[in-house]
């Protein structure tokens, strides 16, 4: 899966729990989850709960800890496709 | 040094579901978990044990400074006397929890006798993100939290930076 491909779909699953449209309709790979995205603490729970079901794999818990921005959720998620 | 973190329970209930398949897992301790079911009220103690964790999260990020999510390594020791511990780092935690809110504060030191609640309109600076106030000439290191109807701003009185 490419990049972009998986920014698209990154978009998606973040949207409903996104506060600051501004930001969201910016979205880069720099973006901040909760910083520029302002997406409740406890709702980048459901975000990584999404990502789990949507790409069919496991974010371990040594994986979860950097999921706070757009580049990191992206490597994350390649790599862990890549393992499969 | 100081952490707070408060949830208006009317919008954690519109905007978070706890029972969700796996949501517990990716927070809590097994240990943890299983007071949160035995527990007559659960919704009360998952958010006083959430906002236990991101108050204590904040004082994990004064003291180095880096960014994460990790809540499953911020774990209660004791969940009456709400005694917290990351990294063999002890903190100590008191939760005030109200028909419509819970807050919790964190210290290092159990000293929340020394602890103000500053009016919303208190001027705020920062340094390297971390927000503090000038009292009587000196700058003490202060915690913000926000959600729904919700805002608190406190300090320590024997908290005193730079």
């Amino acid at each position: 899966m490419k990049q972009e491909a998986i920014i698209d779909q990154l978009k998606v699953i973040v949207k409903p729990y996104v506060t600051d449209e501004q930001a969201f309709s910016n979205l880069t790979e720099a973006t901040d989850f909760i910083n520029d995205l302002k997406i409740n603490s406890a709702n980048l729970i459901d975000v990584i709960l999404d990502i789990e079901e949507f790409f069919a794999i496991e974010i371990d818990n040594t994986s979860m800890e950097r999921m706070i921005d757009v580049q990191s959720a992206v490597a994350i998620i390649t790599a862990k496709l890549e393992a499969q | 040094m100081i952490g707070n973190d408060v949830v208006d329970l009317d919008l954690a209930g519109r905007q978070s579901n706890w029972r969700r398949k796996g949501y517990l897992d990716k927070i809590f301790t097994p240990d943890e978990q299983h007071y949160i079911l035995q527990a007559p009220d659960p919704d009360t103690v998952v958010w006083t044990l959430w906002t236990r964790k991101e108050a204590v999260y904040k004082i994990i990020r004064q003291q180095n400074g880096i960014r994460g999510f990790y809540p499953l390594r911020i774990a209660t020791t004791h969940f009456e006397n709400g005694t917290v511990c990351f990294d063999n780092q002890l903190f100590y935690t008191q939760t005030e929890v109200t028909a419509t809110s819970i807050h919790t504060i964190a210290l290092l030191i159990p000293t929340f006798d020394q602890v103000i609640t500053l009016p919303l309109h208190q001027e705020l600076f920062k340094i390297d993100e971390v927000p503090y106030v000038i009292l009587d000439d000196k700058k003490h290191a202060v915690s913000k939290s926000h959600h729904g109807r919700f805002e608190r701003v406190v300090g320590c009185r024997l908290s005193v930076v730079g």
